[in-house]
C-alpha cells in the first residue's frame, strides 16, 4: 500500500542508537533529503520543527509521526527510523518513543495529504503492526510490516 | 408481635426482591425508580400484594426524610470544580426555569382542567422540579460519561431547584387556603426568608459541622452517622425556622464533600447506600400509596399535561434560562429533554392532600401519571439520546480496585489495583522498561497467586495484578498503561483525533502549515482563545471546532484554559 516512491529501503533506518527528540528528527530529515535533488537536511528539519511546535506528533504507544508541507518536492516522501532505544517525546501519553515515520507532502496537495495521515495514524494504531515493526531486524523487515493489510 | 415479624419478613422481601430486580432492568435499559414505583403498585391495594396504605401522614414524614437524605448524597457528591461550569446555568434553571415550568404548565391547567388560577399553579409548582439523580444513576450503570458542562449543569440544577419547587407549592397553598391582599408581594417575601435561611444555615452549618467532626475522636464507623445526624439536623432546624430545610442540607453535603474530612471514604460510601436505600423505599412507598385504578380516570388529560411539560414548558424554561451563556445547541436539546421527573413531584402532590385541598386527590393523581409517563418516555432514551447528540466523552478511569489513602493533611495518594489482561498496552508495547508517571509507585506484582520477590523493574505479564501508589491525577496516565480499550467507537483516537496541540499554539500558524486559508486569521490568536471565543461559555473536554477539513477537539482544560487540543484529520462522524 505504501509504495517504493513513497517509502523505501534507503529511506529506513533499523535500530538507530538515538537519545535525543532533536536528533530523531534530524536523522528522519536526513533521511528524506538524502538523494533528492532539490531537498535539503536543515530545511526538512526546521520544518519537521515548526511542526512539533504546535504540539508534539507523538501518536502515543512509542509512535511518532512528524510530518510537513514543502515545496521542493512534488511526490509524497516519506522515512521511517526505529530506534534501539525510546527517547522523549513529549507525546501525550508521556511514553517514550522508538518508531517514527516521516512524511513531506507537496504544497499542493491536501486531502492527499490529511488522508496519508490518517491512513498512517490508523495504522500504527493497531498493536500488531507496532509489535511488528518493534521485532523487526533490517529494513526490508520494516517494510514488510509497514505494508501489512 | 406476630405481626412484628411479618411486616420485618415482608418488608425485607420486598426490599430484596427490588434490589435484585435492578440488576436485571439495568440490562434492560429500564429507568430503576420507575421499577421500584411498579413494585410498590403491585403490592398495593389494586395489585396482587392487596396491601392498603393511605397515610398520607406517615408517606409525607418518610417521603421527606428520604428527599432530605437523597438531596444531602447528592451535594457531597458533587465536586466543587463542576461548579465553575455548571453554577451559573444551573442556578437560573433552579430559579427561574422553576417558575417559568410552572406558570406554562399552570396556565395550561387553568384553561384545560378549568382549575381557578392558584391551583391551576400550584399543580404546575408541583411538577416544576427535575429528578438528575434517576439520570444519572442511569448512564452511569452504562458506563457514559457525559460532557462536564451538561453533566455538571443538570446534577446541580436537579438539586437545587427541590428546595424552588417545594418553596412555590407551600406558598401556593397557604395563599389557596387564606385569603391574602397581595399575593405577589408576600410570595416574593416568602422566597427570600426561606432561600436565605436555608442558604446561611446551610453553609454556615457545613462549615461548623466539618470542623467540629475533625476534632472529636471516635470510631470511624461513628463518622458517617454524626454527619447524617448532623445533616438531618440542620435540615430540622431550618425547616423549624420557616426556612428551606431541603436546600440547606444540600448545601450541608457540599460543603462537607468538598472540605478535608476524616474518613471522608467511609462517609461518602456510607451516604451513597442510604441515599439508595431511600429511593427504593420512598418509591416503593409512593408505588404502594397510590390507587392505581384511580389513576385511568385522569389519564388523558395527565397524558395531555405531560405533553406540555415535556414538549413545551421544559424546552422553553431551559431556552430562555441559558439564553445568556449560549449553549451549543446539541447541549441545550439534552438539556431540554432530560428533564427527568421523579419522587418530588409526587411528594409535593401530598401536600395539597394533608392541607385538605378539594381538588388535591386530582392533582395527586395527575402528578403520578405525570412522573409515570416522563419516567417511561424521557427515563428510558436518555442513553441513546445522549449517544445520538454525541454528547459523550471517553471515560477517564477504568481501573479495576482503588483505594483511596486516608492520610491526614499528607498529599492525596491512592492504591490502585489492576488485572492485566493480554492486550494491556504495557504488555502489547513492551520494550525494554514501561516508564510510569512521575507521582506512581509500583507496590506490588501477584503471579499465579503469588507475591513476586521483586517487583521493580516491572516486567508485567498477561495476568498479573499489579498494584501502584499514585497521585489522583495521575490515574488516566496509568490506565492508559494498564487498561486495553476494546471499544474503537469512543477510543481517544476516534473521539480526540490523531494528534494533540498545545492549547496556546497559534492558529494562523496551524492553518498556513496546512494549507487552509489564513485570511482574516488574527496573527497572535491562540487555538484556546478561538476556541473559547466560539464558545463564550466555560470550555470543557469534548468542545468542538471545525477547521476547514479538520476539526479540533478540546482534550484538556485547566483553571479554564484549553491546555491540549485534539486534531482531527479528517472530520468523520463517529458512529
Amino acid at each position: 500500500m505504501l509504495g517504493p516512491e513513497l517509502i523505501n529501503e534507503a529511506r529506513v533506518e533499523c535500530r538507530a542508537e538515538i537519545v535525543s527528540k532533536k536528533r530523531l528528527i534530524e536523522t528522519l530529515a536526513g533521511l528524506l533529503a538524502g538523494e533528492h535533488p532539490r531537498l535539503q537536511t536543515e530545511t526538512v528539519f526546521e520544518r519537521l520543527l515548526e511542526r512539533e511546535r504546535l504540539g508534539s506528533t507523538g501518536l502515543g504507544h512509542g509512535i511518532a509521526l512528524p510530518h510537513a508541507r514543502v515545496k521542493e518536492v512534488t511526490e509524497v516522501l516519506g522515512a521511517f527510523v526505529q530506534t534501539a532505544k525510546g527517547v522523549d517525546y513529549d507525546a501525550a501519553d508521556g511514553e517514550p518513543v522508538d518508531l517514527a515515520f516521516a512524511l513531506l507532502v507537496p504544497e499542493a496537495a491536501n486531502e492527499e495529504h490529511l488522508h496519508l495521515l490518517a491512513h498512517l495514524a490508523s495504522l500504527f494504531s493497531d498493536p500488531r503492526v507496532r509489535a511488528k515493526l518493534r521485532e523487526a531486524e533490517s529494513a526490508v523487515e520494516i517494510l514488510k510490516a509497514l505494508n501489512t493489510p | 408481635m406476630d405481626l412484628t415479624n411479618q411486616i420485618i419478613l415482608i418488608g425485607s422481601l420486598v426490599l430484596f426482591v427490588s434490589v435484585l430486580a435492578s440488576v436485571v432492568t439495568s440490562r434492560l435499559g429500564a429507568p430503576l425508580l420507575l421499577v421500584f414505583l411498579v413494585i410498590g403498585m403491585l403490592l398495593g391495594e389494586d395489585g396482587p400484594g392487596g396491601i392498603a396504605f393511605g397515610d398520607i401522614q406517615l408517606a409525607h414524614l418518610l417521603g421527606s426524610l428520604a428527599l432530605a437524605i437523597i438531596l444531602f448524597d447528592g451535594g457531597l457528591a458533587t465536586p466543587y470544580k463542576d461548579f465553575r461550569v455548571g453554577l451559573k446555568p444551573a442556578l437560573g434553571l433552579a430559579t427561574l426555569g422553576v417558575a417559568v415550568t410552572a406558570a406554562v404548565t399552570g396556565l395550561f391547567a387553568v384553561w384545560w382542567l378549568e382549575l381557578r388560577w392558584l391551583e391551576g399553579l400550584l399543580l404546575g409548582a408541583i411538577v416544576g422540579s427535575t429528578d438528575a439523580a434517576a439520570v444519572f444513576s442511569l448512564l452511569r450503570s452504562r458506563g457514559l460519561e457525559l460532557k462536564q458542562r451538561v453533566g455538571a449543569t443538570l446534577e446541580i440544577e436537579s438539586g437545587s431547584n427541590d428546595p424552588m419547587a417545594v418553596f412555590l407549592t407551600i406558598a401556593l397553598i397557604e395563599l389557596l387556603l387564606v385569603d391574602q391582599a397581595n399575593p405577589g408581594l408576600i410570595l416574593l417575601m416568602e422566597f427570600f426568608r426561606q432561600m436565605g435561611l436555608g442558604m446561611l444555615i446551610g453553609i454556615g452549618g457545613g462549615f461548623a459541622l466539618v470542623w467540629l467532626i475533625n476534632r472529636l475522636e471516635m470510631s470511624p464507623g461513628l463518622h458517617p452517622l454524626a454527619i447524617m445526624a448532623g445533616g438531618l439536623s440542620l435540615f430540622g432546624i431550618t425547616a423549624a425556622l420557616d426556612g428551606s430545610g431541603f436546600l440547606a442540607i444540600y448545601l450541608v453535603g457540599l460543603v462537607i464533600g468538598n472540605r478535608p474530612l476524616h474518613s471522608r471514604l467511609e462517609i461518602k460510601r456510607f451516604h451513597d447506600g442510604i441515599a439508595r436505600l431511600a429511593q427504593i423505599g420512598m418509591f416503593l412507598m409512593l408505588g404502594l400509596l397510590v390507587t392505581p385504578s384511580a389513576l385511568l380516570p385522569v389519564a388523558p388529560d395527565a397524558l395531555l399535561f405531560a405533553g406540555v411539560l415535556i414538549l413545551i414548558a421544559r424546552p422553553l424554561a431551559v431556552g430562555l434560562c441559558l439564553l445568556p451563556f449560549r449553549f451549543p445547541w446539541r447541549e441545550q436539546l439534552f438539556l431540554a429533554w432530560v428533564g427527568l421527573r421523579g419522587a418530588v413531584p409526587i411528594i409535593l402532590a401530598l401536600f395539597p392532600l394533608l392541607a385538605g385541598l378539594d381538588q388535591a386527590p386530582m392533582i395527586f393523581n395527575i402528578v403520578f401519571f405525570v412522573v409515570l409517563v416522563s419516567l417511561l418516555i424521557q427515563g428510558w432514551t436518555v442513553t441513546s439520546f445522549a449517544r445520538l447528540l454525541d454528547l459523550e466523552i471517553p471515560p477517564t478511569t477504568h481501573r479495576v480496585q482503588r483505594v483511596e489513602l486516608d492520610i491526614p493533611g499528607q498529599q492525596e495518594l491512592e492504591l490502585v489495583g489492576y488485572r492485566l489482561a493480554e492486550n494491556a498496552p504495557v504488555i502489547q508495547d513492551r520494550r525494554a522498561e514501561p516508564r510510569l508517571p512521575k507521582g506512581a509507585r509500583l507496590v506490588a506484582v501477584l503471579r499465579d497467586k503469588h507475591l513476586l520477590e521483586t517487583s521493580a523493574p516491572l516486567d508485567p505479564r498477561a495476568n498479573d495484578y499489579v498494584y501502584l501508589l499514585a497521585d489522583p491525577r495521575d490515574l488516566a496516565e496509568l490506565d492508559r498503561l494498564f487498561v486495553a480499550r476494546p471499544d474503537e467507537r469512543l477510543s481517544e483516537r476516534a473521539f480526540f483525533g490523531e494528534f494533540v496541540l498545545n492549547g496556546d499554539a497559534r492558529l494562523a500558524d496551524l492553518c498556513a502549515f496546512y494549507g487552509l486559508d489564513t485570511s482574516g486569521v488574527e496573527p497572535d490568536l491562540t487555538l484556546d482563545a478561538r476556541i473559547r471565543r466560539d464558545l463564550n461559555a466555560h470550555p470543557v473536554v469534548g468542545d468542538r471546532l471545525r477547521l476547514g477539513a479538520m476539526e479540533l477537539v478540546v482534550r484538556e482544560v485547566e483553571d479554564d484554559r484549553i491546555r491540549k487540543v485534539g486534531l482531527k484529520l479528517t472530520k468523520t462522524r463517529r458512529s
